[in-house]
């Protein structure tokens, strides 16, 4: 059975239709056509798909489309200005924090997240906010300083 | 595969009773989505998240009462929880990853009904209980008595679970949560222990302590033979390691990717002792000695 979502994403009102069971990742990318969230476990588990739903970073892959109806949600394609990167992106770039970048946009999403909530985060903050991504190819320490980068920079630090 | 979004307990129950067969209740949806990914859709999906009056934290006679879809970051960011129930806090704090706690409820960790759901064991030492509703009116279990096997609780397949009710626990008492796992984010605990001790007024005999098991059983258990051993007696280093070892021998743990039966029971040993003088350590001042 369809379902028709009415939704916000980076600021824009969207209506579409898509089958119960589909996920909010696969609303994205199949029914929207937003390739930016990107797909990897589908279980919860790698953060590659991370989304920011009214302000709180979430896994799309699992989470009900049909629960993103009423909400405010943003994707990675929202945070550049015309050609101006994102604080957040910018520092992932300077910083050499993209190896493969399959996991970046999923990365990026948590990041402006947590710099969302403050931007003097601790190594604790930083920690919990990217623990549930994963990078396979391990660049983490790059991201950890990408991170505080961002933060600087958003701060007027840097 | 149908779809419903009730907007109320009594219609979420007369849909339950219509499509029990088929249907699956999703709240989160951090479980139920993989099975539908992985496994098969249901018949029918009731999701209840749009339910009022089902979320959030508050404090009434004695008790802390949490609604069924409060997320788990909802626990873990109530200053009320982390004051009150902090074996409750610390297992939150330390569930899969803040993605996951944004959307996971305490509800649907429950519901699922799995050996190692976090907040399972720190439920069962907070001695607290279920509140369902089913058709015909609404019943509350301890969950002592609630789950019956992997997947399987009283809330079956017509009912709901509305809220959970926890006494809060005796002055002077303390709790912790510890969690064995490979990872420190994500993974799902090999095994879990939750103590909750108090100590006599003078602070030289365990009056009252609850050990729960996590992830050693067909459901997450208490440690009633270890929790008699000590009831009554002062914390020394020969009482711990004989109740570490007891509380091993009350785990039944299976053998599977994450670790050998024998190696769990090995660490519900250690996980025990150090719940254990941690408790004693936190609730008297004094080392276990």
């Amino acid at each position: 059975m369809s379902v028709t979502i009415t939704t916000t994403i980076n600021g824009q009102s969207v209506s579409a239709s898509a089958e119960a069971s589909t996920s909010l990742l696969e609303f994205l990318r199949d029914t929207l056509e937003m390739k930016g969230s990107k797909l990897c476990c589908n279980t919860g588990e790698c953060g590659a798909c991370t989304v920011i739903y009214n302000g709180k970073p979430i896994n799309s892959c699992v989470t009900l489309a049909a629960d993103a109806s009423g909400a405010q949600i943003t994707t990675i394609e929202g945070l550049a200005d015309g050609e101006k990167l994102h604080p957040v992106q910018q520092a992932f770039i300077d910083t050499g924090a993209v190896q493969c970048g399959y996991c970046t946009p999923g990365y990026i999403m948590s990041v402006k997240a947590l710099l969302d909530r403050t931007t003097k985060p601790t190594a604790a903050d930083i920690e919990e906010a990217v623990s549930g991504n994963i990078c396979r190819c391990t660049g983490y320490n790059k991201i950890v300083d990408a991170i505080q980068l961002a933060a600087d920079r958003i701060a007027g630090r840097a | 595969m149908e779809y419903f979004e009730p907007k109320s307990i009594g219609d979420a129950l007369s849909l339950l009773s219509k499509h029990s067969a088929e249907a699956k209740v999703i709240a989160g949806g951090t479980d139920v989505m993989v099975d539908i990914k992985f496994k098969e859709e249901p018949g029918a999906l009731v999701n209840i998240k749009k339910i009022p009056s089902l979320s959030g934290v508050s404090e009434s006679g004695g008790a802390i009462r949490i609604g069924a879809l409060t997320t788990i970051r909802e626990i873990e960011t109530s200053s009320l929880i982390r004051e009150k129930l902090p074996v409750l806090w610390e297992a939150s704090h330390q569930f899969a990853s803040l993605q996951v706690r944004n959307t996971a409820t305490i509800g649907g960790n429950i519901c699922r009904a799995s050996p190692s759901g976090e907040t399972l064991t720190p439920l069962l030492v907070l001695d607290a209980k279920a509140v369902m509703a089913f058709s015909d009116g609404e019943r509350i279990e301890p969950f002592t008595s609630f789950f019956q096997g992997p997947g399987k609780s009283s809330v079956g397949a017509k009912g709901l679970l509305t809220e959970i009710e926890i006494p809060i626990p005796a002055a002077g008492s303390k709790g912790v949560y510890l969690k064995h796992a490979v990872r420190g984010a994500m993974d799902i605990a090999m095994v879990g222990v939750a103590v909750l001790l108090t100590p006599d007024a003078g602070k030289n005999n365990v009056q009252e302590v609850r050990i729960g098991l996590g992830a050693v059983a067909p459901t997450p258990i208490r440690a009633p033979k270890t929790e008699a051993l000590l009831r009554g007696k002062p914390l020394t280093a020969a009482l711990v390691k004989q109740a570490g070892a007891l509380a091993a021998s009350e785990s039944s743990p299976i053998s599977d990717q994450r670790s050998s039966a024998e190696n769990r029971r090995w660490i519900v040993e250690a996980l025990t002792r150090r719940g254990l003088e941690q408790t004693w350590k936190a609730a008297t001042g004094k080392e276990v000695v």
